[in-house]
């Protein structure tokens, strides 16, 4: 993800990346091709050269989130961190703490909130298309770490490390679909958990949360798992919003083929950039274009001095939910 | 000069032993003076035997009872597997049912990537391959290849010979991929197993199918040349085989099967020709490259 979020940043106006930190020689190798003037192995180190930086784009394993937003808060820089914002509520609550005291521009990677199908939902829904939304069903099930791209990597061994990772998919996958019903609905409680383990590893690979409202009826069925081989583009990924004058489901939204958005995609970019005008990245992917979206949006905020849509607390709040639904799964295993 | 190849319909799971039995009489293995076992299953990444790609633990369950009946229950027997580009097999054992298989049946599982490596050098079609072998495959008694019945994109099929290529020790066995079908009968040039019982319960083809297929043989180049029949090729077109043939590692004259019909499974299996997506999978690749140097766009990090 790290290097996604560099390749974004020279897609956006006004900004210049400095600095990258990475362990990987490949990755250090890529961003030195690309004119980045500073290179480290050890994200503490650039951190502490941080005199040249306005801000920092976070994308290091869940155990290193508190450390490295600290260093990067204290050294007065804004700060953009992968989801999820912590592994667990104590470290959230810590880094609400000290995003307050900074006074910094703090964004957490919900970008979920950023996906086209996402927005226009969220557009018809506060058009009152489907009148009082009732239920919300949200789904996503796929290859999650054990996906392989076009040059197969091992899963990283701190995602199978219930310590290092703070959980599993639910954590990596349904903090998103958490956040997105907090996004639709407001503030969640939870109901019902049921965690599953497949595939004997530390970190669950199968969830199932049952949400409500506290201040309407409204319920939240979220499902999710790495149980499944999916391959890329393909993306069994859908929100269905039950209203009771109608419903909206996330899968009338994305392009029906894949494929052919791409080449139309890929067309119009090409005529942008014929014309000299600026290109829409990612967009051909579909799915990708919201991580673009989403860090246009920070660099936005910081050029305008406004609070980001998603702050510390929805970070906070979302691991809430998630540290709550690991502990009630684990009362009913006992 | 080819071997007899055993194919037996194994609609449920308490029938495997059996058939495994019936594959092992039928062509008349026995094997005597055993004093160590190795199985080697494909446990090629963490997806389980439903899915098509790895070796059902029943099946090495039904294996390692009849081993313990032949040769004794003392008798030491080792699964293994090593690790590859994105598996790791402390993960795998653990994922795909073998630690549980392992406490049931105390039997040991063994890292080969952990092994004491022996190099090797072996020639084929000309080109000298230098082949990190893990020492102890080369000092067991019995070595029993228990692969799947899937097909590649690199290699149309991937069954027996296929499956010895998962024994180099190397974790990133990517690096011969340019040379991928020379690799995998070099490898089986210097490893060559006692018996091969193949787990074709769950087939892989276009998307997995149940194809109840439990298949046998002495020799791992005429379950090749049978399993490429049932998944729609055409063998003499196979480049592993005929590469094996050129290098003598195997004859398909006097190939026979016995047991159940062939053409039973060959019409249940999801064909694909391999071509079509190789291609397009290329063109794909190919197009985005060039969209990306013309247009200055990003590349999404699964392609990149």
């Amino acid at each position: 993800m790290g290097y996604l979020h560099m390749m974004n940043c020279f897609h956006i106006d006004n900004i210049k990346v400095v600095s990258v930190a990475d362990r990987s020689k490949r990755a250090l190798k890529k961003a030195e091709a690309l004119g980045v003037k500073n290179i480290y192995t050890d994200y503490r180190d650039l951190l502490n050269s941080s005199n040249v930086l306005d801000a920092a784009i976070i994308s290091l394993p869940n155990f290193l989130h508190l450390d490295s937003i600290q260093m990067a808060l204290e050294a007065g820089l804004d700060v953009f961190v992968e989801k999820p914002m912590a592994k667990n509520v104590s470290e959230g609550q810590r880094i609400v703490e000290l995003v307050e005291k900074s006074g910094n521009i703090f964004m957490v990677g919900h970008c979920m909130r950023f996906l086209d199908a996402v927005e226009k939902m969220k557009k018809s829904v506060e058009k009152g298309s489907i009148g009082k939304i009732e239920e919300i069903t949200l789904e996503e099930i796929i290859s999650g770490p054990f996906s392989q791209g076009k040059n197969p990597k091992p899963v990283p061994e701190w995602r199978l490390d219930l310590e290092k990772a703070g959980g599993g998919v639910l954590l990596d996958i349904g903090y998103h679909l958490i956040d997105l019903f907090r996004f639709f609905i407001g503030e969640g409680k939870l109901v019902y958990s049921r965690l599953d383990y497949k595939f004997n590893f530390p970190i669950e690979d199968e969830a199932i949360v049952i949400l409500s409202s506290p201040v309407s009826s409204t319920k939240g069925i979220i499902n999710v798992g790495y149980y499944q081989k999916t391959s890329f583009p393909e993306y069994n990924f859908r929100v269905i919003l039950q209203g009771n004058a109608g419903f909206i489901s996330s899968e009338n939204m994305v392009p029906k083929n894949l494929y052919l958005y791409a080449i139309k995609e890929g067309i119009k970019n090409f005529t942008r950039r014929m014309i000299g005008k600026k290109i829409k990245p990612l967009s051909y992917t579909y799915y990708y274009e919201m991580y673009h979206k989403e860090l246009e949006y920070f660099f936005e905020c910081i050029r305008r001095d406004i609070e980001p849509s998603v702050s510390a607390i929805d970070g906070l709040e979302t691991i809430k939910i998630i540290e709550e639904s690991y502990n009630f799964s684990k009362k009913c295993e006992a | 000069m080819g071997e007899l190849v055993s194919l037996i319909r194994t609609s449920n799971i308490e029938e495997i032993k059996n058939s495994i039995y019936k594959i092992l009489n039928t062509i008349n293995f026995n094997k005597a003076q055993v004093s160590s076992v190795t199985i080697k299953p494909n446990l090629c990444n963490y997806w389980p035997s439903s899915t098509g790609y790895t070796t059902d633990p029943m099946v090495v369950a039904g294996i390692i009872d009849i081993i313990r009946e032949r040769y004794g229950k003392s008798i030491p027997m080792r699964i293994v597997e090593s690790d590859a580009s994105a598996m790791r097999t402390k993960y795998a054992f653990s994922a795909l049912g073998y630690e549980k298989l392992s406490r049931e049946k105390e039997v040991e599982l063994f890292n080969l990537s952990k092994d004491r490596v022996v190099e090797r050098e072996v020639k084929v079609n000309n080109r000298k391959i230098n082949l990190k072998i893990p020492s102890s495959l080369l000092n067991t008694d019995l070595f029993i290849n228990v692969p799947k019945l899937k097909i590649m994109r690199e290699t149309h099929i991937t069954c027996a010979l296929k499956n010895i290529f998962g024994c180099i020790a190397l974790p990133r066995k990517s690096i011969y991929h340019p040379y991928l079908h020379e690799t995998i009968v070099g490898i089986n040039k210097i490893l060559c197993p006692n018996l091969t019982i193949v787990d074709g319960l769950v087939a892989l083809g276009r998307c997995p199918v149940k194809l109840d297929l439990i298949m046998g043989s002495k020799d791992p180049f005429s379950i090749d040349w049978i399993a490429s029949q049932i998944m729609g090729y055409n063998p003499s077109r196979i480049k592993i085989l005929r590469i094996a043939i050129k290098e003598k590692l195997g004859d398909p004259a006097g190939i026979e099967i016995c047991g159940d019909e062939l053409n039973s499974f060959k019409s249940e299996f999801p064909k694909v020709s391999n071509s079509i997506p190789k291609l397009s999978w290329k063109i794909q690749l190919a197009l985005i490259n060039i969209y990306e140097k013309i247009v200055n766009d990003i590349t999404p990090p699964e392609l990149d």
